[in-house]
């Protein structure tokens, strides 16, 4: 039965992307329910799996010498990503009903929506490095078509692009590691990587480690290359909360997470994936609490959560970074589809002109705050638990000052938590906009995902217990949700973190009386509003790759004489090469 | 220096290999195009055959150069109709003058 | 045998270039059915006259009557174009190709030399056993080609069938 789930899983939403576009745009209730209904079934699929994972190849393709096999191996750590990917997505893909209501091209967005999911699900699933790439590409090439989604405003487009170009940094990075391990293991099995990694040269592994953290920050938003991730908000709302909050970004913590064991001994890189993850979280929670743009401000705590993901790996917490990417997904995709409902009802992104929208919309008001308050990290809902581990982790696993840094960053997250909450829902009405609740099909998305963020943290132990089973490298240990729950309460970090977390709520209670300090840190503040500088390289990346484009377009004339001509200039190449070589 | 049959045969492959490469270099009407392909296949065929008998494998040779024969057939078919098409909706057989691509 | 085989290979070889020097499609297309006849005549030589047949009945001749069909539908533009690709860098790019091929096949044109390889008619029972068994994969694939130039002989038919439907579409 298990072959036939994972299939399911990758393969209903590819189905469902096909018949999506074939149906067309002119049966939009067809298409809807097809959607609806493709996306759901594959979130039951990949929930059947988390109950028979194993660390085996459970399909397995020979594909020849060149490509190795194509393997899929349901293993925790995949089935658990795989399951966020589909039932995620199936929430957005039902919220999107109400949400993308009369908006045109809705085969497309559909389409592109559920290949995506089946895409990120085959990402996890794989088990062969060159097919975490293709997969990897394939999340890239959606995430690129959806930012741009509204085609013709060219802000959408530029961030599109910017969102490829900067991923693509990743994907080579990734290409290149894959190709290296397969010119010395002479496979492209990770779990032969994982077994004999030790067998490397060391200055091989070490090439393999930082350039597979160089693609892990930028397909996770993380510094230098995190400013992609605001840019992407340009996407449909829906859309952010699948791809930009609960997936596509994790996918570069997920590689780290999957290489861990391999790369543990490189010396520095532990320290290096800390510090990458530190600075993210800190400089991106300082972006947040200066953003006016309701999506910006949660792309910016992405970027910062994220952070804190990076950085348990390089603490050798992978299951405090997994736990908490788990908890990241539940409660960063229920403030993005709660924040699509306030924007989809003011018709605004600018929190300047909201304000005073709780009254006129209680249920999102609440499902945000719930999200919020996760997100701040308060007990007890799943960010609390999640949030905690990793700042343990940090503790024991890596230097204080480091942890110090990331006590702060939580604070800085409280404060621009409350923050966003108070300017969205409280506070006096600051423009005249007609607000109203959640629809039908938005409360169907927002409440399970509410629910979630206030239990999903009892499902600690049976998660630890699967990625102890399934993982023979990564020496996690197995234990129960009250022990996890014991650990964290009785740790006397958790108080200083909390203590930490109520500072920063205090000082957005008493930010009249705090002027002085505002305007001493207003240097601070100019500089993350100006994102601190990392914009221009970002840019000039982005700036190059197009140029370089337009250069090289010359050669590409589209005429059957040159095409011929360089077909032969190859063949003469080639044939020169092997005369040399006799 | 004598020259046997075969080393003929294979002057001729590369000949017919040559004169299609430049065909499809110089031309600039699609169906010459396809007449520069045929020559090209013909070549592969004569190829085939004369690698069969230098292997001893005179029968996979001949099979393969028959597969080659149908493919090729096909492929004229279907080249000859885009053209047929392409001259009815662009009024032009021109390679030139139907690229649309910017430059 | 080898003064034939040099007749015959000449001769192709000659056809070919006529065919492409040719500033009339319809003439390119005529010589074009010379190389295809001479290629034949060459396999016949070789000893797979099943090939040769093949060859000769749809290479020289159902393709060249595919070819007038299609030239007196699409009609005679005058083809005296310039070559999009310099025609020296072409002619020399070529050549380079064409002598470095045959440069790297000298050893094993050379051992050709003295194997003496004397061409023979295998039996007929063989080429049917390697044509239906052995390579029954070719066969279904052929079987798909076949289809595919079936659609493709209705795009060519279309034409002359649908000519309302061109004068519509050029309405539009």
């Amino acid at each position: 039965m298990v072959p036939v789930f994972v299939l399911l899983t990758i393969g209903l939403p590819w189905l469902g992307a096909l018949l999506v576009w074939w149906v067309g745009n002119n049966h939009p209730r067809l298409q809807v329910s097809a959607a609806v209904f493709f996306s759901v079934t594959a979130g039951i699929a990949s929930l059947a799996l988390l109950f028979d994972t194993s660390s085996k190849a459970i399909i397995s393709v020979p594909l020849g010498g060149v490509f190795g096999d194509f393997t899929l191996i349901p293993d925790g750590l995949g089935v658990f990503l795989a399951a966020i990917a589909t039932v995620i997505g199936s929430l957005a893909v039902i919220f999107s009903i109400d949400y993308m209501r009369g908006e045109a091209q809705l085969g497309r967005y559909y389409a592109l929506v559920l290949f995506f999911i089946g895409g990120m699900a085959g990402l996890v699933l794989s088990g062969s490095l060159l097919f975490v790439f293709v997969f990897w590409e394939i999340t890239a090439l959606c995430s690129y078509a959806l930012i741009s989604f509204h085609n013709d405003d060219p802000k959408a487009v530029a961030g599109g692009i910017k969102a490829l170009i900067i991923t693509q940094v990743g994907g080579i990075g990734l290409l290149a590691g894959a190709l290296l391990a397969y010119t010395t293991l002479g496979t492209y099995e990770i779990s032969a990587v994982l077994e004999k990694s030790t067998t490397l040269p060391p200055a091989l592994l070490s090439f393999l480690a930082f350039g597979f953290l160089a693609a892990a920050a930028a397909k996770s938003a993380q510094f230098p290359f995190h400013t992609w991730l605001p840019d992407a908000m340009e996407a449909p709302t829906p859309v952010s909360a699948l791809i930009h909050a609960a997936t596509m970004v994790n996918a570069g913590v997920y590689l780290l997470a999957r290489f861990y064991p391999a790369f543990a001994p490189v010396p520095g890189w532990k320290l290096a994936v800390m510090i990458v993850g530190a600075t993210s979280a800190i400089l991106a929670a300082m972006m947040a609490l200066v953003a006016y743009d309701l999506k910006r401000l949660l792309a910016y705590s992405t970027i910062s959560q994220l952070g804190y993901m990076v950085y348990a790996i390089g603490a050798g917490g992978v299951f405090a970074s997994q736990f908490h990417l788990l908890s990241h997904a539940i409660f960063k995709a229920l403030l993005f589809l709660a924040a699509g409902s306030v924007i989809h009802a003011v018709g605004t992104r600018d929190m300047r002109q909201m304000g005073g929208l709780g009254p006129k919309m209680p249920l999102v008001r609440a499902t945000f705050i719930i999200g919020g308050l996760a997100l701040a990290g308060l007990p007890i809902l799943n960010g609390f638990w999640s949030k905690e581990l990793v700042l343990e982790s940090g503790l024991t696993g890596g230097p204080l000052w480091l942890y110090l840094i990331m006590v702060l960053g939580a604070g800085l997250t409280a404060l621009y938590t409350f923050r966003g909450v108070w300017l969205v829902f409280y506070g006096k009405p600051r423009s005249t906009l007609h607000a109203h609740d959640a629809q039908p099909a938005m409360r169907i998305a927002l409440v399970p995902l509410a629910a979630g963020a206030l239990i999903s943290w009892l499902a600690a132990g049976p998660f630890s217990q699967m990625l102890a089973a399934t993982l023979p490298f990564h020496k996690i240990e197995a234990s129960s949700t009250l022990h996890i729950a014991e650990q964290v309460v009785s740790e006397p970090s958790t108080l200083v973190a909390l203590l930490v977390i109520a500072l920063g709520l205090s000082v957005w209670w008493q930010r009249q009386h705090l002027t002085g300090l505002v305007t001493t840190f207003k240097g601070v503040q100019n500089a993350a509003i100006q994102n601190f500088g990392f914009e221009t390289i970002n840019n000039s990346i982005t700036r190059a790759v197009k140029n370089t484009g337009e250069a090289l377009r010359t050669t590409q004339t589209g005429l059957l004489s040159w095409n011929v001509l360089g077909i032969l200039a190859g063949l003469a190449i080639i044939l020169i090469i092997l005369a040399w070589g006799v | 220096m004598t020259f046997s049959a075969a080393n003929v045969v294979a002057v001729g492959v590369l000949g017919l290999l040559g004169v299609g490469f430049y065909g499809l270099l110089a031309t600039r009407n699609l169906i010459k195009v396809v007449v520069a392909l045929q020559i090209l296949v013909k070549s592969a065929i004569l190829g085939l055959i004369l690698a069969g008998y230098l292997r001893g494998q005179v029968v996979l040779g001949a099979s393969l150069a028959i597969t080659v024969i149908v493919a090729d057939t096909i492929v004229a078919v279907i080249g000859l109709a885009l053209a047929v098409q392409v001259r009815r909706k662009f009024g032009t057989l021109d390679l030139r003058s139907l690229s649309t691509l910017r430059r | 045998m080898v003064g034939v085989m040099v007749v015959v290979i000449v001769g192709a070889i000659f056809c070919a270039l006529q065919s492409m020097r040719a500033n009339r499609l319809l003439v390119s297309a005529l010589w074009l059915a010379g190389t295809s006849a001479l290629v034949a005549l060459a396999i016949f030589v070789m000893g797979a006259p099943e090939v040769a047949v093949i060859e000769l009945s749809v290479g020289a001749g159902l393709v060249t009557v595919l070819f007038v069909f299609a030239i007196n539908v699409a009609g005679e533009e005058p083809i005296k174009l310039k070559p999009l690709v310099p025609r020296p860098l072409s002619i020399g790019l070529v050549a380079l190709s064409i002598l470095l091929l045959g440069w790297m096949g000298m050893p094993g044109l050379l051992s050709i030399l003295q194997l003496n390889v004397t061409f023979s008619l295998p039996s007929a029972a063989d080429f049917t056993r390697a044509f239906w068994e052995q390579r029954s994969l070719d066969v279904v694939a052929q079987i798909v080609l076949v289809f595919a130039g079936v659609l493709g002989v209705l795009g060519l038919l279309s034409d002359t069938e649908t000519a309302g439907g061109s004068s519509e579409e050029t309405q539009k």
